[in-house]
């Protein structure tokens, strides 16, 4: 049978594919990548999209888990200083209660009374980056002096709390209002204070002691108060290693979709090398082969 | 019985026979690189023989014809794939000019809507912050101009095929008429006869109309007749039939056959199939999927904004502006408002409140009308981009492995041999001067027989 004479065609397109495969095991070895255009492999460009917006969301839950954590710690601790400063006033009202006290003392102490107030009050009032702390949803400062409330302070704030988003369904309470911290109904921490300043101005020992306890109630509910705080600490840091697990995750993901063994990427150059230089020399072996090649030329 | 007249002649016969030989030799030599050409073979044929008496003797030889070797059936083969790979080439090329912009690229809708959602989080830690607000509102900038580039990537491609349609008809009209002429010529040869050159040009001239769009070519008295697949007579013997352009109702350029009908749809195969299926079919496709994606994103994050409050206490207005005519959506898609005040992150409107931010990352990641998240959504239509591309490039590698391969067993039955050839040459070299020296001989001999009794020895 006659085979086709003409060769060219045949090598060119051996060539071309060999070049080709070269192209391809080069581009994934300087790339790192199999995936770099949708048509190479459709299944895991589509599965891409959904990892990079996780990706993308991950990375942000985690720098919001970061700031949160830093906001809730400053308040944690802002309330562990409201409590020194309740126990401080818990003993300066027994103190006050104690019948060898004299008015002279029970004034002293009323103003060391009010002292601690007012540093309660700008506890209440700490602002972390320009947001209160204690303040509700509201931008305004939480606690001002006001003569007509018989705490002698008003609440400027709400009663809402914002949520951080710090996963796809979780998000963390990032403040309590100071309504409930400070001026709670049942355990008003600023009128517990107001209340002992009074008893103590007034002397009589009996006030006095009531106050006092209200004061001791009022830090135990702070302390609870602390406990929302401490909570919130809690479920940041395990959150923090869940998102770190995530990433890994996720970059495992990444690489199992569109990356490349670098090995098998290695090993596939070296081979599509091998081959295209095979198709070169014997593309020269091959073309200038003729019968002319070996007849003698005419005499 | 013969003389040395008749051995002459013979000498003569052989000669000229060898001669005719020796010139397709050359002529298959010349052409060996000549696209289309046929190679000749000399046909050789005995003269009848003479009786004189008990005598017979043969008549010499003639040469009958410089026969071209061509196969008909693989013409029409590969024809046929012609037709079929140019068109798929033309999709795949148009294809993957717009998979670039379904590719991770950071201005692609998947890295926006990545930065979008990320800069939601954000506003959700610092709802009072004014860079993270500013932040959410160019990442959303950033998103609608993602899906108006990707809008304008697709009908780039669309009008950039649409392009192909004039200038392809174009090319078949021209080769409509120059094939026409040929058909004359060559049906004016016998059809026992082959056409030699004037078929190679023919056939060439077919092969690359198969190239521009899907044929049907059928032998009939006064030449090919050349049909488009579904009937529209292109060339019937000595006439063409021009194709027309015309620009349709919807703005693209329609194809008409010579009576002024639309042919477009039934167009399929070649350039101008290919072209035309893009255009038509596939485009289209994905253009209507971004739109529903952009148009039900849009007012899905509208919705969101509309259950809280902007930082003037007032509810939350349009964040998107989405065109009302679902078919621009993805074109004109931008954002509604200019300041980050008016992003409704509030849920009871007082100004330090992130309530509704989690409302907006909820509409990036709940379910649209369509039943896909955006993301989902975004994802299919990648899907498909890549998976189209990909399949268009396959079945033009496995058209061209085809191809290759009736290209193969035409070049085994009709390219130019150069070794073949050589040996060819040999042989008619052996025999036109075996034929000389018949001539020669048969002078001496006819010397012989004119001196015979003029110089005697006796």
């Amino acid at each position: 049978m006659r085979i086709d004479p003409n060769m060219v065609p045949d090598i060119l397109s051996d060539l071309q594919q060999s070049q080709v495969s070269l192209n391809t095991a080069l581009q994934e070895v300087s790339t790192g990548k199999s995936v770099n255009v949708p048509s190479d492999n459709p299944a895991a460009a589509a599965g891409m999209v959904q990892n990079t917006i996780e990706t993308g969301d991950v990375d942000q839950y985690t720098q919001n888990v970061s700031s949160v954590l830093s906001t809730v710690q400053t308040a944690s601790s802002v309330l562990s200083s409201v409590v020194t400063s309740l126990t401080q006033a818990v003993t300066l009202g027994t103190e006050g209660a104690n019948g060898t006290s004299s008015t002279a003392d029970r004034q002293t102490l009323a103003t060391q009374i009010q002292g601690i107030l007012s540093s309660v009050v700008s506890f209440a009032n700490t602002s972390v980056a320009g947001t209160y702390l204690f303040g509700g949803t509201s931008t305004a400062t939480p606690y001002t002096a006001d003569s007509s409330s018989t705490t002698g302070y008003t609440y400027n704030g709400n009663n809402d709390s914002n949520s951080v988003a710090v996963g796809d369904n979780l998000s963390v309470q990032m403040n309590v209002p100071g309504s409930q911290v400070f001026s709670n109904a049942s355990n008003n921490v600023l009128g517990s204070l107001s209340s002992l300043v009074a008893a103590l101005q007034g002397g009589n020992a009996s006030d006095i002691a009531t106050a006092t306890s209200g004061v001791d109630s009022a830090l135990g509910f702070v302390g609870q108060q602390q406990a929302v705080y401490g909570n919130a600490e809690t479920q940041l840091n395990s959150q923090q290693t869940f998102l770190q697990q995530d990433t890994v995750t996720l970059s495992t993901q990444e690489n199992n979709l569109i990356g490349v063994n670098e090995a098998v990427a290695a090993t596939d150059l070296t081979q599509a090398e091998t081959d295209n230089s095979a198709a070169l020399a014997a593309a020269a072996k091959v073309l200038p082969n003729s019968l002319l090649n070996y007849l003698e030329p005419p005499s | 019985m013969g003389g040395l007249n008749t051995s002459l002649l013979i000498g003569v016969q052989a000669l000229d026979a060898t001669q005719g030989a020796l010139d397709a030799t050359s002529n298959n030599i010349a052409n060996v690189n000549t696209p289309g050409y046929t190679r000749e073979v000399a046909q050789f044929a005995e003269n009848g023989e003479s009786q004189s008496g008990d005598e017979v003797s043969g008549g010499g030889v003639t040469l009958t014809a410089l026969q071209s070797v061509r196969d008909e059936l693989l013409n029409i083969q590969i024809q046929q794939q012609t037709s079929q790979q140019s068109s798929v080439n033309t999709q795949s090329s148009s294809l993957q000019q717009v998979q670039t912009f379904f590719t991770t690229s950071g201005d692609d809708i998947a890295s926006e809507l990545t930065a979008f959602s990320s800069s939601l989080a954000a506003l959700s830690a610092n709802p009072s912050n004014s860079a993270t607000q500013q932040g959410v509102l160019s990442s959303g900038q950033n998103l609608a101009d993602a899906f108006n580039t990707t809008a304008q990537g697709l009908s780039t491609a669309q009008s950039d095929a649409d392009q192909l349609v004039p200038q392809t008809v174009s090319q078949i009209n021209s080769l409509t008429q120059q094939i026409a002429l040929l058909n004359t010529q060559v049906s004016q040869v016998p059809a026992s006869e082959d056409g030699g050159t004037t078929q190679d040009q023919l056939d060439q001239l077919v092969q690359q109309l198969s190239g521009l769009t899907g044929i049907s070519v059928t032998q009939g008295t006064d030449g090919e007749t050349i049909t488009t697949g579904s009937g529209t007579p292109l060339v019937i013997g000595g006439q063409s039939f021009n194709l027309q352009t015309t620009a349709g109702t919807n703005g693209f350029q329609q194809v008409l056959d010579s009576n002024g009908t639309n042919i477009t749809s039934s167009i399929q195969g070649g350039t101008l199939g290919g072209a035309i299926e893009i255009r038509d079919q596939v485009i289209p496709g994905l253009q209507s999927q971004l739109n529903t994606l952009a148009s039900q994103f849009g007012t899905a994050f509208n919705s969101a904004q509309a259950q809280g409050y902007d930082s003037n206490g007032d509810v939350g207005g349009d964040f998107f502006s989405v065109p009302s005519n679902e078919n621009d959506a993805a074109s004109g898609i931008s954002v509604a408002i200019s300041n980050p005040t008016q992003i409704a992150i509030s849920s009871d409107g007082s100004a330090g409140s992130n309530g509704n931010v989690a409302n907006l990352s909820a509409a990036l990641t709940k379910a649209l009308p369509s039943g896909q998240t955006p993301a989902d959504a975004y994802a299919s239509l990648v899907f498909q981009v890549g998976s189209a591309a990909s399949n268009a490039s396959a079945q033009s590698t496995a058209i061209g492995d085809n191809l290759t391969q009736l290209t193969n067993q035409q070049g085994a039955v009709s390219a130019v041999d150069i070794n073949e050839e050589t040996t060819n040459l040999m042989r008619y070299q052996a025999a036109y001067e075996a034929a000389s020296r018949i001539v020669s001989t048969v002078q001496v001999l006819d010397n012989a027989a004119l001196n015979m009794g003029s110089s005697t020895s006796f």
